[in-house]
């Protein structure tokens, strides 16, 4: 069971003869495919954390433009909410002065009309008083009836008032 | 007396067994090639002729490992190898450092794959795995043990004999039989291991055949086949590993 002879100088050369076949065919290739893979991945995270690193700077970027453009909004609105209001006062302001003027306007109108109708009433009253003079003088009159109509005459036109 | 003849009836069982399985007639004596110096060059058939079987599977599955093998989309099997390289380079990482390890590396994947093969070629009933002959696993362990000098001489220069005489100088010959032992005990591991599956497998087969009131041969020869898958896998292991931690000794830096 113990003997040796010739084959371990066999065994030996078997072992290194697989060794040396192994290494050229089997893990020259895949220690080779190994070690890119490395590099690959390597280069992989390398190119990820530097576009990363680039999104970043973007987005801060982005982020201040963003803010600044928020902040112009608001300003042109403020502005905008500022001119209206004053707008509309102004508006306001011109519809009551306006509102004012038709109404003094509409006032001395009627002021007006009201004075020339009652310069029209005198003038027809005297008329009529020298119709009914000249009637009473052409069919002859008593003192009371006179008396009466001047009094009539007179109580209309003070109505008139 | 009985228990004497029972021991020879049964091991003439084993032999039977033995010869039985020879189904490819493999010569059980040695081959003798003429001599070389007056040494003679025998050779032991089985032994040489399934180290070839071995090697031969063992380049069939590198082939198969590096057929279609690609950096972005690895094959299964070489998803598989690359799975047992970083195993066995952690290994090595462990025991010394990078560049030290790139040298022996390849060293320590043939001895895994080839002894594995070795062994599980074993299995297979009438074949023999060439570990349970003690002069494969003496050939493997003489090249641990030739790289554990190359490596520490390579490393530490004339150093290297310097750990010899430490840590007293009167402990030189139990350090140089610490340093035999090595090899020895590598060789004798692996050997008595297989030739121990071996024996057992031709036992159970012998039970199955031979004996018929022992009808718990079939199962139990199955479930030594499965320990002996086992068995190898574990063996290689230890054998690579002791490998790797002898070297990792050898050249270690001083602390």
């Amino acid at each position: 069971m113990l003997e040796f002879n010739a084959t371990f100088f066999a065994q030996l050369f078997h072992f290194v003869v697989l060794l040396v076949l192994l290494r050229i065919f089997v893990y020259k290739p895949v220690l080779n495919i190994i070690e890119e893979r490395r590099k690959l991945v390597a280069d992989n995270i390398a190119s990820a954390e530097q576009q990363r690193a680039e999104a970043e700077k973007l987005k801060a970027e982005y982020e201040a433009e963003m803010q600044k453009a928020r902040e112009e909004a608001r300003n042109i609105i403020d502005r905008a909410t500022k001119a209206a209001e004053e707008q509309a006062q102004e508006i306001i302001e011109q519809a009551k002065a306006e509102a004012l003027r038709q109404k003094e306007a509409a006032l001395s109108d009627i002021q007006r009309e009201k004075d020339k109708a009652i310069a029209e009433l005198r003038d027809q009253v005297a008329s009529l008083a020298v119709l009914v003079a000249r009637k009473v003088t052409r069919d002859g009159l008593t003192v009371e009836a006179h008396d009466r109509l001047v009094q009539d005459a007179v109580k209309e036109v003070g109505q008139l008032q | 007396m009985a228990a004497e003849e029972h021991a020879a009836e049964s091991m003439g069982m084993i032999e039977k067994v033995h010869h039985n399985l020879n189904i490819w007639h493999i010569p059980q004596e040695p081959w003798h090639l003429g001599s070389i110096g007056g040494f003679p060059i025998d050779l032991n058939p089985s032994t040489i002729i399934f180290t070839w079987v071995a090697m031969g599977l063992v380049l069939l599955l590198g082939f198969f490992f590096v057929r279609g093998a690609n950096v972005r989309q690895p094959t299964k099997m070489q998803t598989m190898f690359e799975m047992v390289l970083d195993f066995l380079r952690g290994l090595v990482d462990d025991n010394m450092d990078k560049k030290k390890g790139d040298e022996i590396f390849s060293l320590v994947i043939t001895f895994f794959l080839f002894i594995t093969m070795c062994n599980i070629v074993g299995l297979v009933p009438s074949m023999m795995a060439p570990t349970a002959d003690v002069q494969t696993t003496a050939a493997f362990a003489v090249i641990t043990f030739v790289m554990m000098f190359y490596m520490g001489i390579k490393h530490k220069g004339g150093k290297y004999f310097a750990h010899y005489l430490k840590p007293y100088p009167f402990f030189l010959p139990i350090t140089i039989l610490e340093d035999l032992a090595k090899p020895v005990t590598l060789a004798f591991r692996l050997f008595g291991n297989m030739k121990g599956k071996e024996i057992m497998i031709y036992a159970l087969l012998a039970l199955i055949t031979g004996i018929p009131w022992a009808c718990g041969g079939f199962t139990a020869s199955v479930v030594w086949l499965g320990f002996g898958l086992f068995v190898s896998f574990i063996q290689a292991f230890i054998f690579t590993m002791l490998t790797i931690a002898y070297i990792g000794m050898a050249c270690a830096d001083d602390h």
